[in-house]
């Protein structure tokens, strides 16, 4: 067996042992690490799909039964007055919060909606990042052989560079925030993503990493290699 | 029609049909599994009510093609295979309103809240972002428990592009989790 025959069956059913893969498996420490690798993300793969599904109806049905309970009218005003204040302090969280917090969730919005740039390996070339970065008005020190996704995107008004970099800990999305202005240091995880929205030069800088990666260091790191050219150019 | 029915399909069945109380095992049995199959429904159609709407559906045809179900222990795939073939005809009788994915996944499941696990919820949201071609082979292989080679039958594949098919399902998945991408298998159906 060979080993492109031996992955093709570990990769689609992880939990097969035949003889013949077998003894491949056991003189082929790569396949062997191949197998134990996906066996595990097979577990999780598992664990997502049985995970039982939330018995909430939808809010069309929720509101239908309440209205059909008739409250009394004492109970809808301390309701009504409880909603006004509930929002009262919801709008001034919300003002307080606004600015970091909204663009932090605009941030993790876009990079939901681009999932395939997790998955590129292959590294763009000169050409791809000076595309990417046109009209941003940065330049950057960084090797290309770590950007494997390097896109200019349509974000709050204005094309910004996406890039994903490969680290040592995977790869960390960064967006180049020309426009958005931030006092201090942002850190946000939502998504299963950890990032963290840093002022830098004129704007700033998002870093976000899957699961719990350091983006402080990332951060820092990006804040070196990018230079802020001035406006204009 | 959507969500029109909140009683069970099957004891609604039972008690308008004629005869029906005979049955009363039958019934029971297609209750227990009405978990599963919604379960199963939802992950192919990435709708909670599409999902019951199908699940609905199919267990209206079950219920009607009853005697061709010669082994109780066979339910359970028996009523898979009719809810994959009822989402399939759904998609064929109908181009359905399509919805943003982010809007199903946050407003269905309110992962967040239910699933501190962020992994899980970042593999739960890569699943339902797999294309259906990939995700149908996936969901019946584990969900369903089918073997390839009846995944082949039901999908009218041959078995080695099945296997190309959970491949590269579970490869996707595997970058998504952060782990690097095991190289490709050449050609569906040429390994």
């Amino acid at each position: 067996m060979r080993c492109e025959e031996a992955r093709l069956q570990i990769g689609a059913e992880p939990g097969s042992a035949t003889p013949v893969l077998e003894e491949h498996v056991q003189s082929c420490p790569p396949c062997r690490q191949f197998r134990e690798e996906m066996r595990t993300l097979d577990a999780n793969i598992r664990r997502a799909l049985e995970q039982p599904l939330e018995s909430v109806r939808s809010p069309a049905m929720g509101g239908a039964r309440t209205r059909a309970r008739g409250p009394a009218v004492a109970w809808r005003q301390w309701a009504l007055a409880a909603s006004v204040t509930l929002a009262t302090v919801a709008m001034l969280a919300l003002w307080l919060l606004r600015p970091a917090e909204s663009l932090a969730r605009d941030v993790v919005a876009h990079v939901r909606d681009e999932p395939e740039s997790w998955l590129a390996t292959q590294h763009v070339d000169a050409a791809g990042i000076a595309k990417a970065l046109h009209g941003a008005g940065v330049e950057l020190n960084i090797t290309s052989d770590k950007i494997t996704y390097a896109h200019s995107c349509w974000f709050r008004g204005h094309y910004v560079p996406h890039l994903v970099v490969q680290t040592a800990h995977g790869p960390v999305t960064v967006l180049i925030l020309r426009h958005e202005s931030v006092s201090r240091r942002h850190e946000f995880h939502e998504a299963g993503m950890t990032g963290v929205i840093v002022p830098d030069g004129t704007g700033s800088l998002a870093v976000l990493a899957r699961g719990g990666g350091n983006v402080d260091d990332i951060a820092a790191q990006m804040q070196q290699d990018v230079h802020w050219l001035p406006q204009g150019t | 029609m959507r969500n029109s029915q909140p009683e069970s399909p099957v004891s609604s069945i039972s008690t308008r049909l004629p005869g029906a109380h005979a049955a009363a095992p039958l019934t029971h049995l297609f209750e227990s599994l009405r978990p599963d199959l919604l379960r199963f429904a939802h992950w192919l159609a990435r709708d909670r009510a599409i999902a019951e709407d199908i699940v609905q559906e199919s267990l209206l045809r079950a219920w009607r093609s009853r005697d061709a179900l010669k082994e109780p222990g066979a339910a359970r795939a028996w009523l898979l295979t009719i809810v994959r073939r009822e989402h399939a005809r759904l998609y064929e009788r109908k181009r359905l309103e399509l919805v943003p994915l982010e809007d199903v996944v946050d407003t269905q499941a309110s992962p967040r809240l239910a699933e501190p696990d962020g992994d899980l919820f970042t593999l739960r949201h890569a699943i339902m972002r797999l294309p259906l071609e990939y995700r149908e082979p996936l969901v019946l292989q584990i969900v369903g428990g089918f073997s390839t080679e009846e995944i082949a039958r039901e999908l009218a594949l041959s078995p080695t592009t099945v296997l190309t098919r959970l491949f590269r399902a579970r490869n996707k998945l595997r970058v998504i989790c952060g782990v690097a991408a095991a190289p490709d298998v050449s050609d569906e159906g040429a390994p």
